[in-house]
């Protein structure tokens, strides 16, 4: 499955940077309310992300892991992430684009759906993890504009 | 006295089941038991860094958590594979995965708790560290250079490379043919589904040191020898292995999963009861699976339409681990029936077992024989098309002539009995199949599709003379068991090696004895299932129930009525061979009026005040029969479906299926086999499909995903018989559990290519949904994940 997707920010790319590297305000735009999120190292962070999602619902502990970055250009990351009723996998792109006075975050990522979560519905669930990507710029958009207020 | 045999007997079984009073092995309970749930892995392939059990201990209830550590260091073996081909690799299959997992859905810890909702809470605080690990789903692609490892030592995933048949003679004839076609076929990967997930339930008797499992089992007795001397290696007469009702197996059931080891284990650790019983997504992950070949297939003809060879390779993907049957099914019991009913000069067939990270495969009703006749049906439809000349006689100027038999193929079977044009000329007559084209052609023209297709079946079961099998490989015989034990009163118990788990032999067996003793049917009782009651045999699969435990049967019964026409004799003051018994009744010949009953003479062979001279008290025998060779049931199914070319869906207007298993014991039972065979193997062409993805997660755990045939997907069947009875086993039956799915995948997969004809499509691998089959039409690629 292949996800991807480009959101306008009105804020540097300095600042879109410092806030992709910020554990609590990641944790924010995850999962709002329900998702914790720990430095385990340098680029390294521990999730614990509360997920509902149709018949999909549990606590999903993962590691995501930046590989490679380019401050304030360019990152890629992985995920993996589990619960009882399966996991996801995943590889992930960020880059940001000076974008008319403001960043342009262009993304895409391969989100591999494991176990359960695979066999039951996974094949529906594209759609639900672009939406949640999607859901997750526009929130990261909201911290730009409450960091503003 | 009534006839039993071929009448449409009720079914003695079904009030229970139907009153769901039936006791299945989930429905059984122990005192202090305590119950199971599988801790399983979501990755399809991984290496396990560390499993730390000590949260889910902590957990309120849980009695226990076991590893694959634990299993090993208490010496617990693997669970080797029922089937040795040459060189073929048999990597360890541990019950529990130790250091890596090789498909989603392995096992890696269990957990042990008061109540199953414990248990299942619990699992989730088992916490695995993985280390994931590239995957392979596709027997093609694991074969690939560079592909993932399975295991270590089976080089680029190659389990067997076997062969059958000569190359030579086919090429020649490949050579000199006027005519060949050529597909690459799809046969899909199936999930069985029985009705009733597997489960299992072991106790521990520490005062006699003995183990019992009651388990959902085809063949308990291959479950005891198996636990007992390779895997826990504890003597056989201390396990006994009881299976009793099952619902439904499918093939899934033979396999010695490793939750029947878990259980075992358990129980006797703790010294207390331990059940287990699979939800349906487990079943979906962890019951075998069947079928997934990739196939290249060419027929080779001459310009008239007679076949002359036949060249096959196939992939046959066999999973994870090597099930008991995972060998031999794409192999002896899949190249050897290349041939049909058909006169052909040569055949070749080579097949590639390959080593996938899926579930692991084994026999799934047909076993083989579907899969072969899918590829030969729908390799003699594409030639018809090639040809120009009708599917159906195509086929019929190719069936071997019924005066042919014995009838060596060139791929080691001998037929020994056929006749199979009957079956065609009933099938196209009760189709009335110049109508049905006439209609085809004129529909067409209203821009409606019919389709018709046939499937001039042939099949090898009732498993199977013993040396020839061991001869090939297997590592049991393949003969079966029948005790009769007559009671003072004249009811009679009888303990078959075969197995029930829905094909009605309480019923079908019950008539065979009461025919035989002159009884009622009432006064029978039929055992299965308890290797505590009943001699060794080797159960139940490869429709070999009437065929080879119905024959053993017939033998013992044989044993008592010789022996109770000899007390007859003697009470009668007459010699045995002057002794007939009619109406119930041992009379000399031409004097019924002065005769014993059946339980006279039982009750005189207990109390025997007065025996002939010599003989022992009592009235009881035992046979083992072993068969002089396969039985081969053979038949003409013909689909007529109409696609809908807006939609690509697909509709099963009409089956009319004709089929000779022999002599028919019961003809409601036989039936009803047929009418579920043909859903089964319907289910295969439109429906079912247990989809991997490419990384080799299975993308179709649910009935939301994997869509089987429901009461409205089918048409009324039209069934109908020929009777050509086996000329080496004592009741001339054949088998008719799988007849339904060998034929009907391939009928109606010929039917929906027929119908997609006008569109220029030659082939198209199932499932046929409406989304592949609209893209079809559309000229765009198959649909896949």
């Amino acid at each position: 499955m292949q996800i991807q997707g480009s959101h306008h920010i009105q804020a540097t790319r300095d600042q879109v940077w410092a806030l992709l590297n910020d554990p609590d305000v990641l944790a924010r735009c995850c999962a709002p309310g329900g998702a914790a999120l720990e430095a385990e190292g340098p680029d390294q962070f521990k999730a614990t992300v509360r997920v509902a999602v149709g018949p999909v619902k549990g606590t999903f502990q993962g590691h995501i892991r930046i590989t490679e970055k380019t401050p304030p250009e360019a990152m890629t990351l992985t995920l993996i992430a589990r619960s009882g009723v399966g996991g996801v996998s995943a590889n992930g792109r960020i880059r940001l684009e000076e974008d008319d006075g403001g960043t342009r975050v262009v993304w895409s990522g391969e989100p591999q759906l494991l176990g359960m979560l695979a066999s039951l519905g996974g094949r529906l669930l594209q759609g639900v993890a672009q939406a949640q990507a999607e859901e997750f710029f526009r929130r990261l958009e909201a911290e730009i504009v409450a960091s503003d207020t | 006295m009534e006839q039993y045999f071929g009448k449409a007997v009720k079914r003695v079984e079904d009030p229970r089941f139907l009153t769901g009073s039936g006791q299945y092995t989930d429905d059984l309970s122990l005192p202090r038991m305590a119950h199971v749930a599988m801790v399983r892995t979501p990755f399809a392939h991984a290496r396990i860094r560390r499993i730390d059990t000590a949260q889910a201990l902590e957990h309120p209830g849980v009695v226990a958590v076991i590893t694959g550590q634990a299993l090993r260091d208490a010496n617990i073996g693997s669970i080797p594979p029922g089937w040795l081909l040459p060189d073929i690799k048999t990597p360890p299959h541990y019950a529990i995965a130790v250091d890596r997992v090789r498909h989603a859905g392995e096992i890696v810890a269990a957990v042990i708790a008061e109540s199953r909702a414990i248990a299942e809470d619990a699992a989730l605080l088992v916490d695995v560290e993985y280390e994931m690990l590239p995957a392979v789903s596709l027997g093609s692609a694991a074969l690939a250079s560079g592909a993932p490892a399975v295991h270590d030592e089976a080089i680029e995933n190659v389990c067997f490379r076997w062969s059958i048949g000569d190359q030579a003679a086919v090429d020649a004839e490949f050579d000199r043919a006027a005519k060949t076609v050529k597909l690459s076929l799809r046969n899909s990967r199936l999930a069985p589904n029985a009705i009733e997930p597997r489960a299992s339930l072991a106790q521990y008797v520490r005062a006699s040191d003995e183990l019992t499992l009651w388990t959902t089992s085809q063949n308990p007795h291959i479950h005891r020898l198996i636990l007992a001397a390779f895997v826990l290696g504890i003597p056989e007469h201390k396990l006994r292995v009881i299976s009793p009702d099952v619902g439904g197996g499918f093939g899934s059931k033979i396999f010695q999963y490793p939750e029947e080891v878990i259980v075992l284990y358990a129980a006797r650790k703790l010294n207390r009861p331990v059940k287990w019983t699979a939800r349906r997504t487990e079943s979906f992950v962890s019951d075998s699976h069947g079928r997934d070949h990739e196939s290249e297939a060419e027929l080779a003809a001459d310009d008239e339409g007679h076949v002359l060879a036949l060249r096959v390779k196939t992939i046959a993907n066999l999973g994870a681990y090597l099930t008991l049957f995972g060998p031999v099914v794409p192999t002896y019991l899949y190249g050897t029936l290349m041939n049909g009913p058909y006169r052909f000069r040569a055949i070749h067939c080579a097949v590639t077992g390959v080593f996938t990270h899926t579930a692991p495969v084994d026999a799934l009703r047909g076993a083989g024989r579907p899969e072969a006749t899918y590829l030969l049906e729908r390799m003699m439809d594409r030639m018809a098309q090639e040809l120009g000349q009708d599917p159906a006689e195509l086929r019929r100027k190719n069936f071997i002539q019924p005066d042919a038999f014995p009838y060596q193929t060139p791929v080691a079977l001998v037929y020994d009995s056929g006749n199979y044009e009957p079956a065609l000329d009933k099938a196209l007559t009760t189709l009335d199949y110049k109508r049905a084209r006439e209609a085809q052609a004129a529909l067409r023209k209203e821009g409606r599709y019919l389709g018709i297709g046939f499937s001039t079946y042939l099949e090898a079961c009732g498993l199977a003379p013993s040396s020839l099998v061991g001869s090939l490989g297997a590592q049991a015989g393949q003969w079966e068991s029948a005790l009769v034990r007559v009671m003072p009163t004249g009811k009679v118990e009888v303990f078959t090696g075969a197995h029930s788990h829905g094909q009605g032999h309480e019923t079908a067996f019950a008539q065979i004895v009461a025919d035989d003793l002159q009884i009622p049917m009432d006064d029978v009782v039929i055992v299965h299932g308890d290797t505590a009651k009943v001699p060794f045999g080797w159960g139940s699969y490869g429709s070999r129930s009437a065929a080879v435990g119905a024959s053993a049967l017939k033998m013992a019964l044989n044993k008592i009525r010789d022996k109770a026409a000899g007390i007859a004799a003697h009470l009668l003051e007459a010699a045995p061979e002057d002794v007939e018994m009619t109406g119930g009744q041992l009379h000399v010949k031409g004097v019924p009026e002065r005769g014993k009953s059946f339980s006279d003479i039982a009750l005189q062979a207990h109390l025997a005040h007065n025996l002939p001279e010599g003989m022992e008290p009592g009235l009881e025998a035992t046979h083992f029969y072993d068969p002089k060779n396969f039985v081969y049931p053979f038949g003409t199914h013909v689909a007529v479906v109409e696609v809908d070319p807006e939609t690509g869906r697909v509709t099963l207007q009409r089956y009319v299926a004709v089929d000779d298993c022999g002599p028919l014991i019961n003809p409601m039972i036989a039936e009803g086999q047929v009418h579920g065979g043909i859903a089964h193997g319907v289910g295969q062409a439109l429906l079912e499909h247990a989809l991997y993805d490419e990384q080799g997660q299975f993308v179709a755990g649910s009935f939301l995903e994997y869509a089987m045939p429901r009461a409205d997907d089918l048409p009324l069947f039209e069934i109908d018989h020929t009777v050509t009875p086996s000329p080496h086993n004592p009741l001339g039956v054949k088998g008719i559990g799988e007849t339904g799915t060998i034929a009907s995948t391939a009928a109606v997969a010929n039917a929906v290519i027929d119908a997609l004809g006008p569109f220029g499509i030659t082939h198209l691998d199932m499932p046929f949904t409406a989304e592949n089959v609209w893209r079809a039409i559309q000229g765009g690629k198959k649909a896949v994940a």
